[in-house]
């Protein structure tokens, strides 16, 4: 089953490689772009992705928090495509860019010439989101397969929970902002982020409901969610017709009116209609995104063959990945199934006796309850060691990370208020928390030991991690504009005086090298790194030609002056450089 | 807005909360319950609020009627029976939610955010964390607040 | 930490292989693809003609009153350039448009592209009067902009910083007119662009641009000024020539003008320091009535219409 499932990705997966390469070459003309607001194809898929990427933090997560019963093998299932939709939904905004190879910008992530990318922008906060969402759900997962081999870790499983479970709902409330805050009449509504919200979770349990069909089991609870879901949704899409007059029909019929047939028995207890009702669900709502994010769609932009391959990339591609992790997990783990137990439903118990457990040896918020009539102190309890101490470290964490961002403005005209800041603090806070627990596990739990080949892999993500962040830091060297020019050709008869010169330093060189020839530090540290010091030694080192050279055609931080000075001038300019260092030298001695 | 439709609003909320979450209701109930509230809710801010009349919309109102929800969420709580400190403490997330998120949307386009609401929601919320029985009085209290919450910020 | 020395050293060539890729990215073939002199005047002239005569999209003006000092932070409070454009003047013939393409290098787009009235201009025509980006005081652009590519200059231009610019196309989604062009084509290769004007770069695929009040212009102005209040200095030599030329101390960007104002016969665009008394654009607003586009009305723009008289 699997198998033909992953060969029928890969069958859809190819072609649109293709289109994917072909739209990467071509850039953002290749797929259908809105005339107004410039968006397309892949910021729907990104959307469309997202949401997906919530089934299974939420039904894991939130369930967990909740103490809503759901088999590990569900939940395992649902992390999983979590985690394969969250690839797809990191490359889309990623193929959106014009400019690829400047991605990097879009961190909040001060580089060595003090850039900073503008913390008001909701990109920005998308983009730390998804990176925090993205990491942790790893985690998560991680975590979950770890716990059945060793029991210890079972304990860490529910702070983890209740920290996704806000910032699940985070995420998807920063994606609602990209469009909310936007001046775009179609996009206007404060009401998005729960409008977001509700077809996330309406699209990620119509997802597991069915991976579900494939796995040849179901869980009625999530199928009843899906009908109820989609009420909500109906209504909430009753709301913006009021608000703008918007109605997507194709989308309330596939995503709000078919799914209703559920209350049918025919459909609800034949495995190929609840598959046909959950595609049904999740047609509907990328047709949702895709007219929600092109507004002008019909009248000046149509879809074509490239925007049919990214679409088919992304299905073909999370059947493979998906699928394919499922078999190799079938496959390769100690006594096959056990990690995703069995469909009977006697796994059920289990779970239910290990939370039982749980709550006796008083992990995450159960402490006061088992433990109620003993004085516990209140720094040595289990609860604040695994939850309250690693979220507190967390909110100071995120805290200066607030107060350190708001410092760094890339220019000081941008207005900066407290509104800006805020959408980042949560996911800054789980990622400092969950790795102040992970810090825990790793010194504290005796039980916990990393195989060989996982220490490697840590280290080597250690080691690429450290790579990007001295990339990123360095960030692209300015490369000089035009043919270089040759100055050997003019040899070194200049005919520009000294006084002249020093006009020319003043009003061209004075703003970084400073009048006197020893840079201007205020200036250059908002912008650049410092220049080296022109002293004497130094100058002389150099040449006159090498540095004219420099003068001309720019080198690293320098820019080229080719276009604006003519060689005599730049003659000129060293020789003065020489005299103002000489000067210096001189006052320096004595 | 005019602050007696304001008012008003928060009754028909707290009418709302008294259907909800009924003892040994079926999810489809408590659904459809909580859609048909919400359906209420858009008719009534679109009345209310006037917004048919094009030259008056006023942007505030757009997430007016999740607003009134998550009142009448965290109004539906006290009749809970079960885990009630949890969800009473969610669905006041939940509202400071809407409040905050929705603000900072309306903040993009040139409002202010009602930070005096927010706050008060937000301290409300990290305040019922630590009640551990809440006794009849307390909803009583609970109850008030969050009315003039509503009606007042 | 166990980690023995094939890992060190596997670990180590991974880096020095990412480091080569990454050194990688300019290809050489990229400069031999660069083309000679591009396409000729009369393309560029046909273009003009193709987008004036295509121009359907309309202007609802509204009532504004005068732009006045900015309230950004490290904003200027002596300069804030903007232009005015007297409807009553315009006949709406295209000249600015060409001039403006001629000044900044605006390139051409494909057939298809013009098919779809997707062109580059930085000028429009709307309801047959030139349009461009307003330089609002409170931008919506820059707001959005994550890498901070689209920014505020204390003279009150918004300006773009390309080499920063990562393509997301959300300052262009967030501009209530449209004003933001994005090039969705390679110029330079397909042989569509042209550096009339040395002194403005040619932009990369990928990148938004816009008017930008030709600030190069006013960067030269700029310039020139501090060399010349240099020179004064120096030939005095003392402080009392700094009090004769008192009034001349500050840069006002007084003289400067745009293609575009340069290029209207009928002196329908008229550019200036809003703040400076002295300046054209000041006294020939004074007993006018201003409008802008309804959508920017509240966003304090710069650049603004003029009709009737007071």
């Amino acid at each position: 089953m699997f198998r033909y499932l992953m060969l029928a990705g890969l069958a859809l997966f190819l072609p649109g490689l293709c289109a994917l390469g072909y739209s990467l070459y071509e850039g953002p003309s290749a797929w259908m772009l809105d005339s107004r607001t410039f968006w397309g194809t892949p910021i729907s898929l990104f959307v469309f992705w997202v949401g997906l990427a919530h089934a299974g933090t939420l039904l894991s997560a939130v369930f967990l928090a909740l103490d809503i019963k759901l088999d590990r093998r569900t939940a395992l299932i649902a992390e999983l495509s979590t985690l394969a939709s969250l690839v797809f939904a990191g490359i889309f905004p990623l193929m959106h860019l014009g400019y690829l190879q400047n991605f990097y910008m879009v961190a909040p992530f001060l580089d060595a010439r003090g850039n900073f990318a503008n913390v008001s922008s909701p990109l920005v906060w998308d983009f730390c989101c998804i990176a925090v969402y993205a990491i942790l759900s790893l985690l998560f997962f991680v975590m979950h397969l770890k716990a059945r081999v060793n029991p210890a870790l079972d304990k860490y499983r529910k702070p983890m929970a209740w920290l996704l479970f806000p910032l699940v709902l985070w995420v998807h409330t920063v994606v609602s902002l990209d469009f909310a805050t936007t001046f775009v009449p179609e996009w206007r509504g404060a009401f998005f982020p729960v409008y977001f919200i509700a077809g996330a979770i309406f699209s990620g349990i119509a997802l597991v409901n069915l991976l579900l069909c494939t796995e040849g089991y179901r869980v009625r609870l999530l199928e009843r969610l899906q009908l109820i879901c989609s009420w909500i949704l109906c209504a909430i899409w009753f709301w913006d017709f009021l608000l703008k007059g918007t109605f997507f029909a194709s989308a309330f019929i596939f995503a709000g009116v078919l799914p209703q047939l559920r209350l049918v028995s025919v459909f609800r207890e034949n495995r190929w209609g609840r598959a046909a009702l959950s595609v049904s669900v999740l047609f509907g709502l990328f047709l949702e995104r895709f007219y929600l994010v092109s507004p002008e769609y019909g009248t000046s932009s149509s879809f074509g063959w490239i925007d049919l391959g990214l679409v088919a990339f992304s299905v073909g591609g999370f059947m493979l990945l998906f699928f394919g992790v499922r078999r190799l997990l079938n496959r390769y783990a100690e006594n096959a199934g056990a990690y995703f137990g069995e469909v009977d439903g006697s796994d059920m118990a289990k779970v239910e006796e290990a939370e039982d457990a749980e709550r006796v040896a008083a992990s995450g918020l159960g402490v006061e309850k088992s433990k109620k009539g003993f004085y516990i102190q209140p720094w040595s309890s289990e609860e604040y060691r695994i939850l309250r101490f690693p979220l507190l470290v967390g909110i100071a964490v995120a805290l200066i990370f607030v107060v350190w961002a708001w410092g760094q403005l890339p220019f000081v005209n941008v207005e900066l208020s407290l509104a800006n800041v805020l959408p980042l603090v949560y996911p800054v806070m789980a990622l400092a928390t969950v790795m102040t627990l992970l810090a825990r596990i790793y010194f504290v739990e005796k039980s916990f030991v990393l195989h060989r080949r996982e220490k490697i892999l840590g280290v080597a993500i250690l080691i690429l991690a450290g790579a990007c962040a001295g990339t990123f830091f360095a960030g692209g060297a300015s490369e000089t504009s035009g043919a270089s020019v040759d100055v050997a050709a003019f040899g070194e008869n200049t005919n520009v005086d000294l006084a002249q010169s020093a006009l020319v330093w003043n009003a061209r060189c004075a703003t970084c090298h400073g009048r006197d020839g020893k840079f201007n530090e205020k200036f250059v540290r908002e912008y650049y790194p410092v220049p080296p010091k022109l002293d004497l030694p130094r100058l002389d080192s150099l040449g006159t030609d090498s540095l004219v050279k420099v003068v001309l055609n720019g080198r690293v931080n320098m820019s080229a002056y080719a276009n604006r000075l003519t060689p005599a001038e730049a003659y000129g300019l060293v020789n003065y450089m020489r005299s103002l260092a000489a000067r210096d030298s001189g006052e320096g001695a004595r | 807005m005019i602050p007696l439709v304001n008012a008003l609003a928060c009754l028909i909320a707290l009418g709302c909360a008294s259907f909800l979450w009924k003892k040994g209701s079926s999810p489809y109930r408590n659904g459809a319950m909580l859609v048909g509230a919400l359906l209420l809710f858009c008719v009534f801010t679109y009345f209310g609020g006037e917004m048919f009349d094009a030259r008056l919309v006023d942007p505030t109102l757009e997430h007016y009627p999740f607003r009134m929800m998550a009142l009448c969420l965290c109004l539906s709580t006290t009749s809970l029976t079960l885990y009630r400190r949890r969800y009473l403490v969610l669905a006041q997330a939940l509202w400071f939610w809407v409040e905050l998120f929705g603000g900072i949307a309306l903040f993009y386009r040139g409002f202010d955010i009602a930070w005096m609401r927010i706050l008060a929601i937000l301290g409300m919320t990290f305040c019922s964390t630590f009640l551990s029985r809440i006794s009849k009085e307390m909803e009583f209290c609970l109850m008030v607040f969050w009315i003039a919450v509503w009606v007042f910020f | 930490m166990g980690m023995d020395r094939r890992e060190f050293i596997k670990s180590c060539s991974l880096v020095a292989v990412m480091g080569l890729l990454y050194g990688c990215r300019k290809l050489p073939l990229d400069e031999v693809a660069r083309l000679g002199d591009g396409p000729t005047l009369k393309q560029f002239e046909d273009e003009v003609k193709l987008a004036v005569s295509q121009a359907k999209k309309q202007l609802d003006l509204v009532k504004v009153s005068r732009p006045g000092p900015l309230s950004i932070p490290g904003a200027s409070p002596l300069n804030r350039f903007g232009m005015a454009i007297d409807l009553d003047l315009c006949d709406g013939c295209g000249e600015c448009i060409l001039a403006c393409n001629k000044e900044n290098n605006v390139p051409l787009v494909p057939e298809d592209d013009a098919a779809r009235g997707r062109f580059m201009h930085w000028v429009d025509m709307r309801s047959g009067a030139p349009f461009m980006c307003a330089h609002c005081g409170k931008a919506p652009c820059e707001r959005v902009c994550p890498t901070g590519a689209a920014n505020h200059t204390p003279d009150g231009l918004s300006a773009m910083v390309y080499k920063r610019c990562a393509g997301s196309r959300f300052c262009g989604a967030n501009c209530p007119v449209q004003a933001r062009k994005f090039n969705f084509n390679d110029a330079q290769k397909l042989g569509l662009a042209r550096k009339f004007n040395k002194e403005v770069p040619l932009r990369d695929k990928g990148v938004m641009e816009k008017c930008s009040l030709c600030l190069h212009r006013l960067q030269n102005d700029r310039l020139k000024f501090k060399t010349q209040l240099s020179v004064a200095v120096a030939a005095a030599g003392n402080v009392s020539v700094k009090n004769a030329a008192e009034n001349a101390t500050e840069w006002r960007g007084r003289g400067v003008t745009t293609a575009c104002s340069d290029a209207c016969k009928r002196r329908a665009i008229i550019f200036g320091n809003w703040l400076d008394e002295k300046s054209p654009l000041v006294q020939l607003t004074k007993d006018r009535v201003l409008y802008a586009p309804r959508e920017i009305a509240d966003l304090d723009p710069s650049v603004v219409f003029m009709r009737g008289r007071r």
